[in-house]
């Protein structure tokens, strides 16, 4: 089942799964199976924003009159964050562009994870500004043990569908031999690593960011940080949209609106996903004690964002069908709601309504004294 | 045009929410909020799906499309406004 770039077999997207199925032709968007990705690709490119219309050059002054934890808490986040984004940046496209079946799914993916390499340009943007030479920063990434372990689970599922889509795809069903080792791969395998993928994505999505972004909020709400904070904003709300898209997956095929085996491996495969779940739950918890390892910051403490963990895996974790495991049932940090609420966010330029930034525009209002020196 | 309704929240408080499909009237989120109801909520524009609310009876009305999931018996208060008397858990 190799793949091709263009399927020139006559396929019908309306009746193809939404992986592993033909694989897509003509990228056409008049009709559609799941019309709810076009949606989501509209609204993205509605949000587009650029890194540099963020002026954070008084974040500098900020950042200098921090305590020492504090700015263990600011810059170590910006390292989880730059490895989260770094990951979502390219995976989507190569785990799944391979095996997708229906043009508008395949456009939102791309979609995507272009969003997320705004997100990765502007943490060297916000960087870029706080040091003379980032790098420093930038290679402990790959060095610190904290961020090894989540790099380590966030990856792991992605590179399994990855390196099983590409045994299918040059040898086919069937034992396979590589390096000695014997893989068994057919298409209901592929799906269950799909299945575990796919719920891997939206526990990142749904929580592995927030822990940041309610440090970074708490910042702001200390009138500290400012353009971070506004930048932050701007990937929180690209980020509601992306985890609305791999909720959208999931419950597609829970409720057996797509493909019908996938419904059979949502329920085989549901405790597993649950464990996915806890699993990124309890590095989040542990990933909040790092941070405050030193000491805590004005407004909030490991207890406190511990406990916003909880109150959001319960919202997150009944989207996809779950029970709330928590009795976190409000919210501890309720200052975070304003900095979610996507009205509160700054539009940029291009996006307001000003006739100024409308590209190609024509004023077609004509008034009784636009004729006034008109003569016959 | 606005109607208004009874709107039972978690078993125990009934509010009386005025609802207009044209928005004018707010949200259901907004009369929850009016009320003092702690609510959820994050983007407050239907994407996100935060302010997801079980709906144990009565039927609302969309005046914005919500491109979050929603599960069957689940609404979204912050882009939907009461179509009848409701019973919600939120």
């Amino acid at each position: 089942m190799s793949y091709s770039t263009f399927n020139q077999n006559h396929t019908n997207p309306l009746t193809e799964p939404m992986f592993f199925g033909n694989s897509v032709s003509v990228a056409r968007y008049d009709q559609q199976k799941h019309s709810i990705f076009e949606k989501l690709i509209e609204k993205q490119i509605s949000f587009f924003w650029r890194p540099e219309e963020v002026d954070v050059s008084r974040d500098r002054v900020d950042f200098n009159a921090m305590t020492a934890s504090e700015k263990h808490i600011f810059i170590s986040n910006l390292k989880y964050q730059t490895l989260l984004d770094s990951v979502q940046g390219r995976s989507p496209n190569i785990a799944l562009l391979p095996i997708v079946s229906l043009p508008e799914l395949e456009t939102w993916i791309e979609t995507w994870s272009f969003f997320e390499t705004i997100h990765s340009r502007s943490y060297t943007h916000i960087l870029r500004n706080l040091f003379t030479d980032p790098s420093e920063v930038f290679d402990d990434i790959v060095i610190n043990r904290e961020i090894q372990v989540r790099a380590n689970d966030i990856s792991q599922y992605y590179d399994d569908l990855i390196f099983h889509t590409q045994l299918w795809q040059t040898h086919g069903e069937g034992e396979i031999e590589v390096d000695g080792k014997t893989y068994l791969i057919n298409q209901r395998e592929l799906k269950k690593k799909l299945f575990l993928c796919i719920n891997s994505v939206n526990a990142l999505e749904a929580i592995r960011f927030y822990v940041s972004f309610a440090c970074t909020f708490a910042f702001a709400e200390r009138e500290m940080m400012e353009g971070n904070s506004k930048i932050i904003r701007l990937i929180a709300r690209d980020e509601n949209l992306h985890l609305v898209s791999t909720q959208h997956i999931l419950n597609l095929w829970q409720y057996g609106e797509d493909d019908p085996e996938m419904k059979e491996i949502s329920e085989e495969l549901r405790e597993e996903a649950l464990a996915i779940f806890m699993k990124a739950v309890e590095q989040e918890k542990q990933w909040a004690h790092y941070l405050f390892k030193d000491g805590s910051m004005i407004g909030l403490n490991e207890s406190m964002l511990c406990q916003y963990v909880e109150y959001i895996a319960n919202l997150r974790m009944e989207a996809i069908g779950f029970d709330a495991p928590f009795d976190q049932r409000s919210n501890p940090l309720p200052w975070m709601n304003k900095y979610l609420v996507s009205d509160n966010v700054q539009v940029a330029p291009q996006e307001a309504e000003i006739s100024s930034y409308l590209v190609g525009q024509i004023d077609s209002e004509v008034s009784a004294s636009d004729l006034g020196d008109f003569e016959l | 045009m606005s109607d208004t309704f009874k709107v039972k929240v978690n078993g125990q408080r009934e509010l009386t929410v005025s609802a207009s499909t044209d928005g004018s009237q707010g949200t259901l989120l907004d009369a929850l909020e009016k009320e003092q109801v702690e609510v959820h909520y994050h983007c407050r524009n239907g994407f996100c799906g935060a302010c997801r609310t079980k709906l144990k009876s009565g039927e609302v009305t969309y005046i914005n499309e919500p491109l979050a999931f929603v599960r069957s018996g689940d609404i979204l208060p912050c882009c939907c406004v009461p179509a009848s008397d409701l019973d919600i858990e939120h």
